[in-house]
This record gives C-alpha cells, sequence and structure tokens, in this order.
C-alpha cells in the first residue's frame, strides 16, 4: 500500500486505465517512479498454504466534505447539554470535516470471491466485497473511512484471511498478522 | 450549582451502566456468551480506570470472525486490556492531563501492539504537543514500528517531528517517505534516521523554501 499523493492521471496509470504515454510529459517522470514503487511492492510476494498471492494496494486519498446529515447527531448532542446543564461549560466537541477514499487492490489468482474485513466494519467478511477490476485477477474496492488507525485483512473465498504484505502488520493476538491503514 | 452537581453525580453511576449495556448490544449475536461476560468483566474495569472499551470488543468480534477458539479470544482481550493499561500508565507517567484522553489511550495501545514500549509512550507525549497531535504521533510511531523501523528509531523521527511542531498531515506523511526510501534501497532504520536528521536540521534552520506548495503546480488553461 502506497500513501503517495499522484496526480490523478498517474492514479489512472496505475489502475491500468492509461499507458505512459498517454500521460503529458510533465507527468511522465512520476508515472515511471509510481511504476517503480508498484514494482517494488509487487516483488514482496508472500506464500500462503499452496498459493502464492501477489497483493498489491493502492490508497487514493481524497478529503471530502462529510454530507449535513452527518451533522445532526452533533448538533442535537450539543442542544442536549445545553438543556441540561443551562450553560455549556466548554465547547462542544468538534465533528471530524473529513474522510479518507481509501482504495484496496488485491491480486489473488484463481479466487473466487474477495472481500476486505477490518476494524472499520466489525470484522464483517460479508460486508465489503471487492470486485473484479481490469484483469480477471484484480480485486478492488474503494471505502471512505475516518481519519484513525485501522486494521484489516483480506478475505478470500469466505475462510482464508491474507493480510496485505504490501501494507505494515501487527500481531493480531491470535497468531496471524493484521494490516494497519493509519489515516 | 446544586443541580448540575446532581446531574454530574448521576452521570458518574450511569456512565458505567451504559457501558455494560453497550457491551451488550454491541456483542449479542456475534461472539459466545463467554465471551460477552468476560468483555463485561473487563469493560467494567476498563470503565473503572478510564480505559477505552471498544478496542476490546473489537477483538472479541475478530476472534469470532477468524473462527478463533474461544478459550483463545479470551487472552487476546486480556492482552488488548493489559496494553491499554500499559499505555494509560506511561500517559500518566509523562505527566499528561488527568483523567487521561480515551483516544490516546487506545493510540498507545496501538504503539505497544507495534512493538513500543511504556517508556516509548511516555517520551513522546512529553514532547509538549497538544494532545491530538501526540494522537497522531502515537498511531504514526505504532505504524512505523509495524514497517519494521526499530523502537529507537522510530521514537527518535516521530518525537523529533513532534517537537519541530510538524502539522498532522506531515505525520501521517512519514510512513509513506519511509516507504519511498525503503524503495530506493534503504533499511527501515537508515531511511527513519535520515528524516529524523531532516526534521532535526529543519527545526534548527526553518524549513525548506518549498515546504507548503502543492505536488502538483495547476495545470495550465486550454486554449
Amino acid at each position: 500500500m502506497t500513501q503517495h499523493e499522484f496526480h490523478p492521471r498517474v492514479k489512472q496509470l496505475l489502475d491500468g486505465e492509461l499507458t505512459l504515454a498517454d500521460l503529458p510529459a510533465e507527468l511522465r517522470a512520476e508515472g515511471e517512479e509510481a511504476l517503480r514503487l508498484l514494482a517494488a511492492v509487487d516483488r514482496s510476494s508472500v506464500s500462503v498454504p499452496a498459493v502464492t498471492w501477489r497483493v498489491m494496494a493502492a490508497i487514493e486519498r481524497r478529503r471530502r466534505r462529510p454530507a449535513l446529515w452527518w451533522l445532526a447527531p452533533a448538533v442535537a448532542a450539543a442542544a442536549a447539554v445545553v438543556l441540561l446543564l443551562g450553560k455549556p461549560s466548554t465547547p462542544p466537541a468538534t465533528v471530524s470535516a473529513t474522510v479518507v477514499t481509501v482504495r484496496f487492490v488485491l491480486v489473488a489468482p484463481g479466487a473466487r470471491q474477495v472481500s476486505v474485513a477490518g476494524t472499520f466494519n466489525r470484522w464483517d467478511p460479508s460486508a465489503t466485497p471487492l470486485v473484479r477490476s481490469g484483469t480477471a485477477d484484480t480485486w478492488v474496492a474503494t471505502l471512505a473511512l475516518p481519519p484513525g488507525e485501522h486494521q484489516y485483512a483480506f478475505v478470500v473465498d469466505g475462510a482464508r484471511w491474507v493480510p496485505d504484505p504490501a501494507a505494515p502488520a501487527v500481531d493480531d493476538g491470535f497468531g496471524r498478522r493484521n494490516s494497519v491503514l493509519t489515516l | 450549582m446544586m443541580r448540575t452537581g446532581m446531574i454530574l453525580g448521576l452521570a458518574l453511576v450511569a456512565a458505567p451502566l451504559d457501558a455494560q449495556q453497550t457491551i451488550a448490544e454491541r456483542l449479542t449475536g456475534r461472539v459466545p456468551a463467554e465471551i460477552a461476560a468476560l468483555v463485561q468483566e473487563l469493560g467494567s474495569a476498563a470503565a473503572g480506570r478510564g480505559l477505552p472499551v471498544d478496542p476490546m470488543i473489537q477483538k472479541a468480534i475478530e476472534g469470532n470472525a477468524k473462527a478463533i477458539p474461544a478459550d483463545r479470544v479470551a487472552s487476546a482481550i486480556r492482552g488488548v486490556f493489559a496494553q491499554l493499561d500499559s499505555a494509560a500508565a506511561a500517559l500518566r507517567d509523562a505527566g499528561v492531563a488527568s483523567p487521561v484522553d480515551t483516544v490516546e489511550i487506545a493510540a498507545g495501545g496501538f504503539a505497544i501492539t507495534a512493538g513500543l514500549r511504556g517508556r516509548d509512550i511516555a517520551e513522546l507525549a512529553r514532547t509538549g504537543r497538544p494532545t491530538s497531535d501526540v494522537i497522531v504521533g502515537l498511531r504514526v510511531a505504532g505504524t512505523l514500528a509495524a514497517m519494521g523501523v526499530p523502537r529507537e528509531e522510530t521514537v527518535r523521527l516521530v518525537g523529533t517531528s513532534l517537537r519541530a511542531q510538524h502539522a498532522p498531515g506531515e505525520l501521517l506523511a512519514l510512513p509513506g517517505r519511509v516507504q519511498s526510501e525503503m524503495a530506493r534501497g534503504a533499511t527501515p532504520a537508515q531511511a527513519a534516521a535520515g528524516l529524523a536528521r531532516a526534521a532535526a536540521a529543519q527545526s534548527r534552520h526553518g524549513p525548506p523554501p518549498d515546504r507548503g506548495r502543492p505536488p502538483h503546480p495547476p495545470a495550465p488553461p486550454h486554449p
């Protein structure tokens, strides 16, 4: 997983939607660098029983404004404090103004289904399926996540928990590894 | 004044009950009964010690999702409790305002999970930065440790960046910058040490002239 802020055209290159030749001259160096980094990630493959999975993940960070209805619970809570205490002694809690769009990409040859499960979806393997994209072996999901530290793993064919070898990982307490995403 | 005191008193009594109810609601149907009972028990203890409960709930749900045997899930949940307790103790030792922010404790617990120690947490908390910045620093430190950066280099890099008053966005960029250096052939320790030197030099001499410029200049208008 990379946390580079690539130009949108370079991201299209990484997605296979463009080739280097399609990029304007001023972006080609950045495109080559992005491909070089991606190639470095690809080389860090790991083996899991009987199958070698090449996992790559690219992260796309875009700041987005939340919909106004997100503010409603905070406004209601602040109003409740005012009603209870007469006058709030401290300012009401601020609401995070950003979410981060994260793109998960997994290359899993032969997989029938792939999902991502983690702290952001209560570790539910059915909550966030990846969809096939581009080549048959590439699976993709895009999520809007709040800033913070998230742990996750890919779930292949509903049973095989695969950490993302392109991302940092920590002990999950069960003898396996969870990938880490800090936004 | 009296009304405020009564409300605060009721809130103090009600808080553990609310926490218990929330734990039960979040775990019902998701984990075996004995795991739910354990989280309830530890959750009460955690609330009494000012620790966050969410990491233990998450670990219980994670263990069930991964079909881990209940005894191993219980052991992992107790481990999470211990890490949170260690993080809270380290933050109190660092002189962080009491009660310690539960989000900060959770960030410290993650850093300990990733391989840092209590004294590392305390050192980062002593940088004098606002709690929100220390929280980001602890998360970034845990991420760097998870990338293989040794403890000492992790604390030096994040501590230097915090003392240099780097913005949270700059702190969050550190793992990517370390990764870039590693892609060029540096070890995690070398990459972190180089960035720490640069941060220290920057804090002495001020930011480089291009700091703050957008990574891509705006495209010229189409004719």
